[in-house]
């Protein structure tokens, strides 16, 4: 299957892993490749919001002279497998099927790309992998999994919030279920005790690359970097890590009710990779 | 505080700009149609990630979020906690 038109071509495909298949897209380089970027998705339904904006990119990444390979994990989108299913662990050995396919399909240097607490996942991947990676570009990185996993069991809550019954019913009794070993459903997706328990564990500031020049990339009203992100950007700093902050004005396409794009997140993102080849 | 604050609600709940030069008295919660119970958890989530604190359950209550004002002094409470 291969995409027309005045776009850029692209390959979907599956590839064959544990469970299963997973649902990949390549998007191969305009003219020579200078190297390619692996896309990690944002978790649940944000994955789904963010579509547009990851194909968006991933064409301007395809005319600035880059490859680019998009994976569905397991249990996510294309892919084989319930979202029940999902394990951290195993979407840790998706994006290494995804970086072992482009090692032999593609040359050049293999830049890492997550969106959200696809960000942290790169970044644990990373900590894990053999392979070394040329860079990681970041968009919107969760800062705390801790509090991710409160915000979407928030989700669950809604209404109830508001009525001053949450105190005895809120997140934290629902963390108690998972405690207890339950599975909870969660805006459409099962949320599985395994899976809620890695994400909890993880903190952007605990996991700066070691040798990985890095790029945060962080969408808002204001065009600045957050206080939040920017502590955790100087604790990476003050362990060493290479990290670049860059903030640009533009609505949280991963999260909003109505689509919308950010045409300038694409261009700084470019920019940014093209500089790292210059 | 409070434009800082102005300018995450409209850009949570995609107002754009609708909240225009509007102080703390401006009613939010049962005056903007927007913001139902799911937009309240997107607000939430806005507020923690541009700050960088977390809230907890029983923090979360309806009066919290009657006016900008009364979500602006929040914020500041939970800045100087």
């Amino acid at each position: 299957m291969s995409g027309n038109g005045s776009r850029v071509p692209f390959d979907a495909f599956f590839l064959p892993a544990a469970g299963g298949e997973r649902f990949c897209i390549f998007h191969p380089a305009n003219g020579a490749p200078l190297g390619s970027v692996l896309y990690v998705h944002p978790f649940a339904e944000e994955m789904n919001k963010s579509r547009r904006m990851a194909a968006l990119q991933a064409r301007a990444f395809c005319r600035r002279g880059y490859n680019v390979l998009q994976i569905d994990l397991l249990g996510c989108g294309d892919s084989s497998g319930d979202f029940g299913d999902a394990r951290w662990n195993a979407w840790n050995d998706d994006v290494a099927l995804a970086a072992d396919w482009l090692a032999r399909h593609a040359e050049g240097p293999v830049h890492l790309w997550g969106l959200r607490l696809g960000a942290l996942l790169a970044l644990d991947h990373l900590r894990q992998a053999g392979r070394s990676f040329a860079g990681l570009l970041l968009w919107q990185p969760v800062i705390s999994g801790a509090q991710f996993m409160t915000q979407f069991l928030r989700l669950r809550l809604g209404s109830e919030m508001l009525s001053g019954a949450a105190a005895g019913s809120g997140t934290e009794q629902l963390r108690a279920q998972l405690a207890a070993g339950r599975a909870l459903e969660i805006a459409g997706y099962e949320l599985t005790p395994q899976l809620a328990s890695a994400i909890e564990r993880l903190d952007l500031a605990a996991l700066p690359p070691e040798n990985v020049p890095s790029h945060w990339f962080e969408v808002n009203a204001e065009g600045k970097p957050s206080p939040g992100l920017r502590r955790a950007g100087q604790t990476w700093s003050s362990a060493g890590a290479e990290v670049e902050l860059h903030a640009v004005r533009g609505e949280p396409f991963w999260s909003s009710v109505e689509p919308c794009e950010c045409a300038e997140l694409i261009g700084a993102t470019c920019d940014t990779l093209s500089l790292a080849h210059a | 505080m409070i434009d800082q604050v102005r300018t995450i609600v409209d850009s949570a709940l995609q107002l754009r700009g609708r909240l225009g030069a509007s102080d703390g008295a401006t009613a939010l919660l049962g005056a903007i149609p927007e913001l139902d119970s799911m937009a309240v958890v997107s607000l939430i989530t806005a507020l923690e990630e541009h700050f960088g604190f977390t809230v907890a359950d029983d923090e979360i209550e309806a009066a919290t979020f009657a006016t900008l004002g009364s979500l602006a002094d929040f914020v500041q409470h939970k800045l100087d906690a």
